[in-house]
């Protein structure tokens, strides 16, 4: 592990600093990249000691987690609905596909004319990434359950209330999370997009900044930071599913 | 015999309740849409109404504009796509039998694993001589991830009774990787494959339009981009259309392929 990492430091230390590589003669040598993040007073005005460089990171974890939480509170039900209710499902199911392809992405341009301000836009694309992949993995996990669970819920004189709440839910727990899992990486994926294109503030915003005066160590910094909040959030996700799934041995 | 078999196909089609409520709950979002734009909802003021998006796209696709740009769009899919698949199904498997291989070389892969894909597009703009490269470069590291990350959970839910089968009964370590390592993790080099296709359109588009200044070629992002800065909101919405439909096909190209390859499958 650490020779790994000791490997690729070298070698983008060798291409930048030693050899000079032509393609590489842009970017920095990892060494300068690390002093500026931890510089008290950084050369571009972000670093560890800077409030801006908070801010940033306050606002894409906001939005992230707002997008996200809309995401489950809506997709997740509705997944239920279409996996539980035949009938439902052949009204909207198609619909859900229809709109499912349309990348999220893609949604910028109309998003920013629909909502007003400049927090609902980035929210609303980072929500539809985010939302689709809950609602078709929990749809997966309806119908993962085993159809015998449903027979014998029926046999033991279940209402079809009593189902939704005692096989349906719990069933379809273990599929949610790993859509949850996906929803969260997607959600990072569409919020950086977001950012650099439509938001005022935020680490897509703070790159993409950075990259129009020039700053490059602010650039791989934003990086830095981005995948490490995307990886503590997907362990979020996955510790609060091993939570709230005890009874499954991990 | 066989065009009887369709023609029962069609006629089951037509007469099934779900096709017709599917149809319906298209139809109803559309009046929906169509009322809401009628009665002015005030969010939706920019936004066409259904009858004129038709319009928008009936004439969208008769221009030559239109088809460059979707051209474009999908060899920079393609290119990024398949350097992606290329690259990323050995080095999966490499990951998944190489012991040494993995541990100097996963948390390298993990830590960069994370970092969104369009988070790439600056230093890639700064890094690549050609706005080109940088947008396939960035469509490459979508499909990379995503393939490699698959390909490793493959060869790691490979049951190992199969190795140790095939090890007693004399295969050397190069037989056990192309008799069982690589058929028994096809089905899952497939699904990454198609999850990653899934990504490259969401990315094509976001490269294009945040780089979309500068850039020699037109296409499909840079197009829906032209169209929100120039305010011609049908123009957007055919764009999404357009690039909604493209993933599908791709994606479904991708489905059948993986269908046809690892048709050993199959149960019928």
């Amino acid at each position: 592990m650490v020779l790994g990492f000791a490997l690729v430091l070298a070698a983008w230390h060798l291409m930048t600093a030693v050899l000079e590589v032509p393609m590489f003669k842009k970017i920095t040598p990892p060494a300068v990249v690390l002093r500026e993040w931890f510089k008290p007073d950084p050369f571009f005005g972000v670093s560890v000691y800077t409030p801006l460089y908070y801010s940033h990171i306050a606002y894409s974890v906001y939005r992230a987690y707002t997008a996200f939480a809309l995401a489950v509170l809506l997709g997740v039900p509705l997944g239920i609905l279409i996996g539980w209710n035949r009938t439902f499902r052949e009204f909207t199911f198609p619909l859900v596909e229809t709109l499912r392809p349309i990348p999220p992405l893609a949604w910028v341009p109309l998003a920013i004319l629909m909502l007003p301000g400049t927090e609902p836009p980035v929210i609303f694309v980072t929500f539809i990434a985010a939302f689709f992949a809950t609602v078709l993995n929990t749809l997966l996990g309806v119908q993962s359950i085993d159809r015998s669970y449903f027979r014998a819920a029926e046999c033991l004189g279940f209402t079809r209330r009593d189902i939704l709440v005692h096989v349906v839910v719990p069933g379809a727990m273990p599929h949610v999370f790993i859509g949850l899992q996906i929803a969260m990486g997607l959600s990072w994926v569409a919020l950086v997009a977001g950012e650099m294109i439509a938001g005022k503030r935020g680490l897509g915003y703070m790159i993409y900044d950075a990259y129009s005066m020039v700053q490059i160590p602010t650039i791989i910094m934003g990086m830095l930071t981005l995948g490490l909040l995307g990886y503590f959030s997907s362990a979020l996700v996955r510790y609060v599913g091993r939570r709230l799934m005890a009874w499954r041995a991990f | 015999m066989r065009l009887a078999a369709w023609s029962r196909g069609l006629r089951r089609a037509a007469t099934s309740a779900a096709l017709w409520r599917g149809l319906a709950g298209i139809g109803l979002f559309l009046v929906v849409w169509e009322a809401a734009s009628l009665v002015k909802l005030p969010f939706l003021r920019h936004v066409p109404a259904p009858h004129i998006v038709l319009q928008s796209v009936v004439e969208t696709i008769q221009t030559s504009a239109y088809w460059s740009a979707v051209y474009i769009s999908a060899k920079r899919v393609a290119m990024g796509y398949v350097i992606g698949v290329l690259l990323g199904v050995p080095i999966g498997l490499a990951f998944g039998v190489s012991r040494l291989f993995k541990d100097t070389f996963f948390p390298v892969f993990e830590t960069l694993r994370p970092i969104p894909p369009l988070a790439w597009v600056p230093l890639s703009i700064l890094f690549w001589p050609t706005m080109e490269m940088t947008v396939v470069s960035v469509i490459f590291l979508g499909s990379f991830f995503t393939v490699v990350i698959n390909v490793l959970g493959g060869v790691e839910t490979l049951d190992i009774r199969y190795v140790r089968a095939a090890v007693s009964m004399g295969a050397t370590s190069w037989q056990v990787f192309w008799k069982v390592v690589v058929p028994a993790t096809s089905p899952s080099i497939f699904i990454g494959a198609a999850i990653a296709m899934g990504l490259t359109w969401e990315i094509v588009v976001a490269a294009e339009m945040v780089s979309s200044i500068g850039s020699g070629q037109t296409g499909l992002g840079a197009m829906m981009w032209q169209a929100y800065v120039g305010g011609v909101i049908p123009l957007i919405i055919t764009a999404m259309i357009s690039i909604g439909l493209a993933g599908l096909l791709f994606s479904a190209l991708i489905w059948q392929i993986g269908a046809y390859a690892t048709r050993w499958r199959r149960v019928t």
